[in-house]
Protein backbone atom coordinates (compact mmCIF):
# COMPACT_ATOMS: atom_id res chain seq x y z
CA UNK A 1 0.00 0.00 0.00
CA UNK A 2 2.93 2.42 0.57
CA UNK A 3 4.33 1.80 -1.94
CA UNK A 4 1.31 2.27 -4.22
CA UNK A 5 0.90 5.43 -2.58
CA UNK A 6 4.53 6.89 -3.18
CA UNK A 7 4.08 5.79 -6.81
CA UNK A 8 0.93 7.90 -6.80
CA UNK A 9 2.44 10.94 -5.17
CA UNK A 10 5.84 10.78 -7.81
CA UNK A 11 3.52 9.89 -10.78
CA UNK A 12 1.46 13.72 -8.98
CA UNK A 13 4.56 15.37 -8.99
CA UNK A 14 5.36 14.61 -12.59
CA UNK A 15 2.09 15.41 -13.79
CA UNK A 16 2.66 19.12 -12.22
CA UNK A 17 5.66 19.03 -13.82
CA UNK A 18 4.92 18.83 -17.37
CA UNK A 19 1.29 20.58 -17.00
CA UNK A 20 3.17 23.78 -15.69
CA UNK A 21 5.82 23.10 -18.64
CA UNK A 22 2.82 22.83 -20.97
CA UNK A 23 0.29 25.46 -19.63
CA UNK A 24 3.24 28.35 -19.26
CA UNK A 25 4.66 27.61 -22.92
CA UNK A 26 1.30 27.74 -24.41
CA UNK A 27 0.36 30.98 -22.76
CA UNK A 28 3.67 32.76 -23.25
CA UNK A 29 3.14 31.97 -27.22
CA UNK A 30 -0.27 32.47 -27.81
CA UNK A 31 0.76 36.01 -25.37
CA UNK A 32 3.16 36.83 -28.08
CA UNK A 33 1.27 35.45 -31.25
CA UNK A 34 -1.82 37.84 -30.90
CA UNK A 35 0.59 40.46 -29.86
CA UNK A 36 2.39 40.77 -33.05
CA UNK A 37 -0.97 40.31 -35.15
CA UNK A 38 -2.40 43.23 -32.85
CA UNK A 39 0.81 45.35 -34.02
CA UNK A 40 0.78 44.21 -37.66
CA UNK A 41 -2.92 44.72 -37.73
CA UNK A 42 -1.98 48.69 -36.20
CA UNK A 43 0.98 49.00 -38.24
CA UNK A 44 0.87 47.55 -41.60
CA UNK A 45 -0.98 47.69 -44.66
CA UNK A 46 -2.34 44.44 -45.05
CA UNK A 47 -3.86 44.52 -48.44
CA UNK A 48 -0.10 44.48 -49.30
CA UNK A 49 1.05 41.52 -47.67
CA UNK A 50 1.40 38.30 -50.07
CA UNK A 51 0.29 35.33 -48.15
CA UNK A 52 3.63 33.50 -48.98
CA UNK A 53 5.57 35.82 -48.88
CA UNK A 54 9.09 36.69 -47.07
CA UNK A 55 7.96 38.89 -43.76
CA UNK A 56 11.61 39.78 -42.78
CA UNK A 57 10.91 43.53 -43.56
CA UNK A 58 6.96 43.78 -41.18
CA UNK A 59 8.33 44.08 -37.93
CA UNK A 60 4.93 42.05 -36.27
CA UNK A 61 6.74 39.21 -38.00
CA UNK A 62 9.91 39.03 -35.32
CA UNK A 63 7.45 38.80 -32.36
CA UNK A 64 4.62 36.42 -34.42
CA UNK A 65 8.13 34.33 -35.45
CA UNK A 66 9.87 34.09 -31.36
CA UNK A 67 5.79 33.15 -30.35
CA UNK A 68 5.78 30.64 -32.92
CA UNK A 69 9.28 29.09 -32.24
CA UNK A 70 8.36 29.19 -28.43
CA UNK A 71 4.86 27.44 -29.37
CA UNK A 72 6.75 24.82 -31.46
CA UNK A 73 9.81 24.32 -28.71
CA UNK A 74 6.95 24.11 -25.94
CA UNK A 75 6.49 20.11 -26.28
CA UNK A 76 10.48 19.94 -26.34
CA UNK A 77 10.32 21.58 -22.61
CA UNK A 78 7.94 19.02 -21.63
CA UNK A 79 10.14 16.41 -22.33
CA UNK A 80 13.12 18.07 -20.43
CA UNK A 81 11.20 18.67 -17.73
CA UNK A 82 10.16 15.44 -17.53
CA UNK A 83 13.63 13.77 -18.06
CA UNK A 84 15.21 16.21 -14.64
CA UNK A 85 12.39 14.74 -13.29
CA UNK A 86 13.69 10.95 -14.04
CA UNK A 87 17.04 12.22 -12.70
CA UNK A 88 15.30 13.54 -9.34
CA UNK A 89 13.83 9.95 -8.88
CA UNK A 90 17.03 8.29 -10.32
CA UNK A 91 14.42 5.90 -13.17
CA UNK A 92 16.92 4.96 -15.32
CA UNK A 93 14.79 3.19 -18.14
CA UNK A 94 12.66 6.44 -18.34
CA UNK A 95 15.91 8.70 -18.50
CA UNK A 96 16.68 7.06 -20.95
CA UNK A 97 13.16 6.73 -22.94
CA UNK A 98 13.22 10.70 -22.38
CA UNK A 99 16.39 11.71 -23.43
CA UNK A 100 15.70 9.62 -26.67
CA UNK A 101 12.44 11.33 -27.03
CA UNK A 102 14.35 14.97 -26.43
CA UNK A 103 17.03 13.64 -29.07
CA UNK A 104 14.51 13.07 -31.90
CA UNK A 105 12.57 16.73 -31.00
CA UNK A 106 16.58 17.84 -31.21
CA UNK A 107 17.25 16.53 -34.86
CA UNK A 108 14.38 17.86 -36.26
CA UNK A 109 14.75 21.36 -34.74
CA UNK A 110 18.28 21.65 -35.56
CA UNK A 111 17.56 20.62 -38.82
CA UNK A 112 14.56 23.61 -38.76
CA UNK A 113 17.62 26.27 -38.02
CA UNK A 114 20.10 25.56 -40.37
CA UNK B 1 -11.00 41.77 -51.44
CA UNK B 2 -10.10 38.66 -52.91
CA UNK B 3 -10.93 35.31 -50.84
CA UNK B 4 -11.30 32.31 -53.66
CA UNK B 5 -8.46 31.62 -54.35
CA UNK B 6 -6.24 33.51 -51.61
CA UNK B 7 -3.39 35.24 -53.38
CA UNK B 8 -3.32 38.34 -50.74
CA UNK B 9 -4.06 38.80 -46.58
CA UNK B 10 -6.47 41.26 -46.27
CA UNK B 11 -8.97 41.64 -43.30
CA UNK B 12 -11.31 38.92 -45.07
CA UNK B 13 -8.51 36.61 -45.57
CA UNK B 14 -7.80 37.01 -42.15
CA UNK B 15 -10.84 36.48 -40.80
CA UNK B 16 -11.57 33.60 -43.39
CA UNK B 17 -8.17 31.74 -41.65
CA UNK B 18 -9.45 32.44 -38.14
CA UNK B 19 -12.82 31.11 -38.74
CA UNK B 20 -11.37 28.13 -40.21
CA UNK B 21 -9.69 27.40 -37.00
CA UNK B 22 -12.43 28.31 -34.89
CA UNK B 23 -14.38 25.65 -37.29
CA UNK B 24 -11.72 23.06 -36.70
CA UNK B 25 -11.18 23.63 -33.19
CA UNK B 26 -14.92 23.48 -32.47
CA UNK B 27 -15.70 20.32 -33.61
CA UNK B 28 -12.51 18.83 -33.46
CA UNK B 29 -12.65 19.45 -29.66
CA UNK B 30 -16.53 18.30 -29.44
CA UNK B 31 -16.05 14.94 -32.08
CA UNK B 32 -12.28 14.00 -30.15
CA UNK B 33 -10.86 13.85 -33.61
CA UNK B 34 -8.56 17.12 -33.84
CA UNK B 35 -9.12 19.51 -36.37
CA UNK B 36 -6.53 18.37 -38.69
CA UNK B 37 -8.83 16.74 -40.31
CA UNK B 38 -10.67 19.65 -41.45
CA UNK B 39 -7.82 22.66 -41.98
CA UNK B 40 -5.94 20.91 -44.10
CA UNK B 41 -8.83 20.14 -46.86
CA UNK B 42 -10.21 23.36 -45.92
CA UNK B 43 -7.10 25.30 -47.08
CA UNK B 44 -6.22 23.55 -50.33
CA UNK B 45 -10.21 22.82 -51.38
CA UNK B 46 -11.35 27.12 -50.25
CA UNK B 47 -8.54 28.77 -49.99
CA UNK B 48 -6.53 27.57 -52.84
CA UNK B 49 -2.84 27.28 -50.90
CA UNK B 50 -0.41 24.56 -51.95
CA UNK B 51 -1.14 21.24 -50.14
CA UNK B 52 2.17 21.42 -48.08
CA UNK B 53 1.44 24.66 -47.13
CA UNK B 54 -1.53 23.73 -45.28
CA UNK B 55 0.02 20.51 -43.89
CA UNK B 56 2.64 22.85 -42.32
CA UNK B 57 -0.05 25.85 -41.19
CA UNK B 58 -2.10 22.38 -39.96
CA UNK B 59 0.49 21.06 -37.66
CA UNK B 60 1.47 24.26 -35.54
CA UNK B 61 -2.41 24.78 -35.32
CA UNK B 62 -2.19 21.28 -34.39
CA UNK B 63 0.62 21.64 -31.68
CA UNK B 64 -1.29 24.72 -30.12
CA UNK B 65 -4.45 23.54 -29.55
CA UNK B 66 -2.89 19.94 -28.30
CA UNK B 67 -0.67 21.67 -26.05
CA UNK B 68 -3.68 23.27 -24.46
CA UNK B 69 -5.92 20.12 -24.10
CA UNK B 70 -2.56 18.35 -22.93
CA UNK B 71 -1.94 20.81 -20.17
CA UNK B 72 -5.43 20.37 -18.97
CA UNK B 73 -5.51 16.55 -18.95
CA UNK B 74 -2.10 16.18 -17.36
CA UNK B 75 -3.82 18.58 -14.60
CA UNK B 76 -6.05 16.09 -14.27
CA UNK B 77 -3.80 13.85 -14.40
CA UNK B 78 -6.02 11.54 -17.08
CA UNK B 79 -2.82 10.88 -18.66
CA UNK B 80 -0.21 8.18 -18.80
CA UNK B 81 3.35 10.17 -19.28
CA UNK B 82 5.16 7.05 -18.93
CA UNK B 83 3.20 5.66 -22.01
CA UNK B 84 3.24 8.45 -23.85
CA UNK B 85 6.57 8.94 -23.68
CA UNK B 86 7.83 5.37 -24.48
CA UNK B 87 5.23 5.68 -27.80
CA UNK B 88 7.01 8.77 -28.93
CA UNK B 89 9.88 7.38 -28.96
CA UNK B 90 8.09 5.73 -31.80
CA UNK B 91 5.65 8.39 -33.24
CA UNK B 92 9.05 11.67 -33.19
CA UNK B 93 11.20 9.56 -35.79
CA UNK B 94 7.79 8.57 -37.83
CA UNK B 95 7.28 12.68 -37.51
CA UNK B 96 10.46 13.35 -39.36
CA UNK B 97 10.49 10.38 -41.70
CA UNK B 98 7.07 11.76 -42.41
CA UNK B 99 7.62 15.23 -43.03
CA UNK B 100 10.97 14.16 -45.73
CA UNK B 101 8.25 12.12 -47.38
CA UNK B 102 5.67 14.60 -47.51
CA UNK B 103 8.46 16.89 -49.12
CA UNK B 104 10.09 14.75 -52.01
CA UNK B 105 5.90 13.28 -52.20
CA UNK B 106 3.24 14.89 -55.55
CA UNK B 107 1.19 17.14 -53.94
CA UNK B 108 -1.63 15.26 -55.65
CA UNK B 109 -0.91 11.98 -53.78
CA UNK B 110 -0.77 13.95 -50.60
CA UNK B 111 -3.97 14.77 -51.59
CA UNK B 112 -5.39 11.10 -52.54
CA UNK B 113 -3.93 9.65 -49.44
CA UNK B 114 -5.81 12.29 -47.04
CA UNK B 115 -8.86 11.57 -49.01
CA UNK B 116 -8.68 7.90 -47.63
CA UNK B 117 -7.74 8.87 -44.38
CA UNK B 118 -10.94 11.39 -44.27
CA UNK B 119 -13.29 8.36 -45.87
CA UNK B 120 -11.64 6.33 -42.70
CA UNK B 121 -12.41 9.00 -40.49
CA UNK B 122 -15.88 8.91 -41.89
CA UNK B 123 -16.38 5.76 -41.71
CA UNK B 124 -15.92 5.69 -37.74
CA UNK B 125 -18.01 8.92 -37.37
CA UNK B 126 -20.90 6.91 -40.00
CA UNK B 127 -20.53 3.44 -38.46
CA UNK B 128 -19.62 3.42 -35.30
CA UNK B 129 -20.46 6.80 -34.05
CA UNK B 130 -19.46 6.02 -30.51
CA UNK B 131 -16.19 4.72 -31.06
CA UNK B 132 -13.86 7.20 -30.13
CA UNK B 133 -16.28 8.32 -27.14
CA UNK B 134 -16.62 5.53 -24.98
CA UNK B 135 -15.25 2.76 -23.09
CA UNK B 136 -15.85 -0.50 -25.05
CA UNK B 137 -14.35 -2.21 -22.25
CA UNK B 138 -15.50 -2.21 -18.27
CA UNK B 139 -12.95 -0.54 -15.89
CA UNK B 140 -12.59 -4.52 -14.90
CA UNK B 141 -10.87 -5.41 -18.00
CA UNK B 142 -8.13 -2.70 -17.90
CA UNK B 143 -7.15 -3.68 -14.62
CA UNK B 144 -6.49 -7.76 -15.58
CA UNK B 145 -6.03 -8.40 -18.64
CA UNK B 146 -2.93 -10.31 -19.77
CA UNK B 147 -0.05 -8.06 -19.80
CA UNK B 148 3.28 -8.90 -20.90
CA UNK B 149 5.36 -9.02 -17.10
CA UNK B 150 8.31 -7.63 -16.98
CA UNK B 151 9.24 -4.29 -15.57
CA UNK B 152 8.69 -1.99 -18.20
CA UNK B 153 4.91 -3.37 -18.97
CA UNK B 154 4.50 -2.79 -14.69
CA UNK B 155 5.84 0.94 -14.40
CA UNK B 156 3.90 1.44 -17.34
CA UNK B 157 0.63 0.57 -15.31
CA UNK B 158 -1.29 3.62 -13.99
CA UNK B 159 -4.65 5.01 -12.88
CA UNK B 160 -6.68 8.04 -13.02
CA UNK B 161 -10.27 9.01 -11.35
CA UNK B 162 -12.99 8.84 -13.34
CA UNK B 163 -15.66 11.10 -12.37
CA UNK B 164 -18.87 9.67 -13.96
CA UNK B 165 -17.52 6.33 -13.01
CA UNK B 166 -16.79 7.95 -9.53
CA UNK B 167 -14.30 5.83 -8.57
CA UNK B 168 -10.31 5.29 -9.20
CA UNK B 169 -9.88 3.17 -12.47
CA UNK B 170 -6.30 1.28 -12.49
CA UNK B 171 -4.59 -0.03 -15.49
CA UNK B 172 -2.10 -2.16 -17.22
CA UNK B 173 -0.51 -1.44 -20.87
CA UNK B 174 -0.45 -4.54 -22.64
CA UNK B 175 1.19 -5.41 -26.09
CA UNK B 176 3.79 -2.85 -26.12
CA UNK B 177 5.36 -4.05 -29.29
CA UNK B 178 2.42 -3.64 -31.83
CA UNK B 179 1.73 -0.12 -29.90
CA UNK B 180 4.88 1.20 -30.73
CA UNK B 181 5.14 -0.22 -34.58
CA UNK B 182 1.85 1.09 -35.32
CA UNK B 183 2.67 3.98 -33.15
CA UNK B 184 5.34 4.60 -35.61
CA UNK B 185 3.25 4.64 -38.82
CA UNK B 186 0.74 7.07 -36.76
CA UNK B 187 3.50 9.50 -36.68
CA UNK B 188 4.94 9.08 -40.07
CA UNK B 189 0.71 9.73 -41.22
CA UNK B 190 0.59 12.56 -38.97
CA UNK B 191 3.69 14.74 -40.53
CA UNK B 192 2.71 13.38 -44.58
CA UNK B 193 -1.09 14.78 -43.88
CA UNK B 194 -0.86 17.59 -41.11
CA UNK B 195 -3.56 15.50 -39.31
CA UNK B 196 -3.30 14.79 -35.52
CA UNK B 197 -2.92 11.46 -35.40
CA UNK B 198 -5.12 10.84 -32.92
CA UNK B 199 -7.20 8.56 -35.03
CA UNK B 200 -4.39 6.12 -35.50
CA UNK B 201 -3.20 6.24 -31.51
CA UNK B 202 -6.32 6.13 -29.52
CA UNK B 203 -7.58 3.62 -31.13
CA UNK B 204 -4.21 1.58 -30.54
CA UNK B 205 -3.79 1.98 -27.28
CA UNK B 206 -7.62 1.34 -26.09
CA UNK B 207 -7.94 -1.64 -28.33
CA UNK B 208 -4.43 -3.14 -28.74
CA UNK B 209 -2.99 -1.82 -25.43
CA UNK B 210 -6.07 -2.10 -23.46
CA UNK B 211 -5.63 1.22 -22.27
CA UNK B 212 -9.02 2.98 -20.73
CA UNK B 213 -10.80 5.18 -23.49
CA UNK B 214 -10.47 8.47 -21.35
CA UNK B 215 -6.52 7.74 -20.90
CA UNK B 216 -6.12 6.78 -24.37
CA UNK B 217 -7.77 9.98 -25.53
CA UNK B 218 -5.50 11.75 -22.87
CA UNK B 219 -2.17 10.18 -23.55
CA UNK B 220 -3.06 10.74 -27.42
CA UNK B 221 -3.23 14.20 -26.93
CA UNK B 222 -0.18 14.63 -25.05
CA UNK B 223 1.55 12.00 -27.93
CA UNK B 224 0.06 14.43 -30.38
CA UNK B 225 2.48 17.53 -29.40
CA UNK B 226 5.59 16.38 -29.89
CA UNK B 227 4.90 14.79 -32.43
CA UNK B 228 3.40 17.58 -34.54
CA UNK B 229 5.98 20.18 -33.56
CA UNK B 230 8.67 17.68 -35.13
CA UNK B 231 6.57 17.81 -37.91
CA UNK B 232 6.13 20.92 -38.34
CA UNK B 233 10.10 22.05 -37.67
CA UNK B 234 10.46 19.07 -41.07
CA UNK B 235 7.96 21.18 -42.70
CA UNK B 236 9.93 24.86 -41.44
CA UNK B 237 13.57 23.24 -42.86
CA UNK B 238 11.72 22.99 -46.32
CA UNK B 239 9.94 26.45 -45.68
CA UNK B 240 6.64 25.30 -45.52
CA UNK B 241 5.80 27.79 -42.90
CA UNK B 242 4.17 31.36 -43.16
CA UNK B 243 3.61 33.37 -39.96
CA UNK B 244 0.80 35.02 -41.30
CA UNK B 245 -1.76 31.87 -42.28
CA UNK B 246 -0.56 30.60 -38.94
CA UNK B 247 -1.33 33.18 -36.92
CA UNK B 248 -5.20 33.80 -37.35
CA UNK B 249 -5.66 29.98 -37.92
CA UNK B 250 -3.79 29.17 -34.67
CA UNK B 251 -5.66 31.84 -32.61
CA UNK B 252 -8.70 31.12 -34.34
CA UNK B 253 -8.59 26.82 -33.17
CA UNK B 254 -7.75 27.64 -29.82
CA UNK B 255 -10.59 29.71 -28.99
CA UNK B 256 -12.85 27.07 -31.21
CA UNK B 257 -11.08 24.38 -28.76
CA UNK B 258 -12.31 26.32 -25.71
CA UNK B 259 -15.74 26.84 -26.92
CA UNK B 260 -15.95 23.00 -28.08
CA UNK B 261 -14.96 21.52 -24.37
CA UNK B 262 -17.68 23.57 -23.15
CA UNK B 263 -20.18 22.79 -25.60
CA UNK B 264 -19.45 19.10 -25.67
CA UNK B 265 -20.98 18.76 -22.54
CA UNK B 266 -24.82 20.10 -23.85
CA UNK B 267 -24.16 18.98 -27.35
CA UNK B 268 -26.44 15.60 -29.39
CA UNK B 269 -23.34 13.99 -29.84
CA UNK B 270 -25.17 10.83 -32.59
CA UNK B 271 -26.57 12.96 -34.68
CA UNK B 272 -23.64 15.76 -34.82
CA UNK B 273 -21.46 13.06 -35.51
CA UNK B 274 -23.20 11.36 -38.31
CA UNK B 275 -23.74 14.83 -39.94
CA UNK B 276 -20.05 15.60 -39.55
CA UNK B 277 -19.46 11.66 -40.66
CA UNK B 278 -21.51 13.18 -43.60
CA UNK B 279 -19.34 16.19 -44.47
CA UNK B 280 -15.43 14.19 -44.29
CA UNK B 281 -17.06 11.87 -46.86
CA UNK B 282 -17.97 15.06 -48.86
CA UNK B 283 -14.69 16.71 -48.73
CA UNK B 284 -12.54 13.61 -49.06
CA UNK B 285 -14.90 12.89 -52.44
CA UNK B 286 -13.71 16.31 -53.04
CA UNK B 287 -10.28 16.08 -52.22
CA UNK B 288 -10.22 13.01 -54.75
CA UNK B 289 -11.30 15.29 -57.35
CA UNK B 290 -8.58 17.68 -56.52
CA UNK B 291 -6.11 14.78 -57.11
CA UNK B 292 -7.03 14.31 -61.01
CA UNK B 293 -7.59 18.16 -61.55
CA UNK B 294 -11.33 17.85 -62.02
CA UNK B 295 -12.24 20.67 -59.18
Amino acid sequence: MKIMEHRNLKESRLNNWVSFALRLGVAVSLALIVIGFIILLITSDANDIHPLASLDQIPAAIVISVGILILLLTPIIQVIAATVFFLIVRDRLFICISVAVFCFAAISLVLALI
Amino acid sequence: MLLWPITILNEVNFCALGSIGLVAGLLGSMLGVGGGLLIVPILTLALHLPIKVAIASSLVAIVANSCTAAGMYTKARLNNIKLGLLLETATTPGAIIGGFIAAVIAPSILSALLGFVLIYAAYTMLVRPYFMTEDTMSADDAITTGSISHNLSSSLASSYYDQNLDKAVNYKVNRLPAGLGVSFFSGVLSSLLGVGGGIINVPVMHLIMKVPMKAAIATSTFIITITAAAGALIYYYYRHIYLFIITPLTIGMVIGARIGVELTQRAGGLVLRRIFGALLLLIAVMMFLRTVNVI
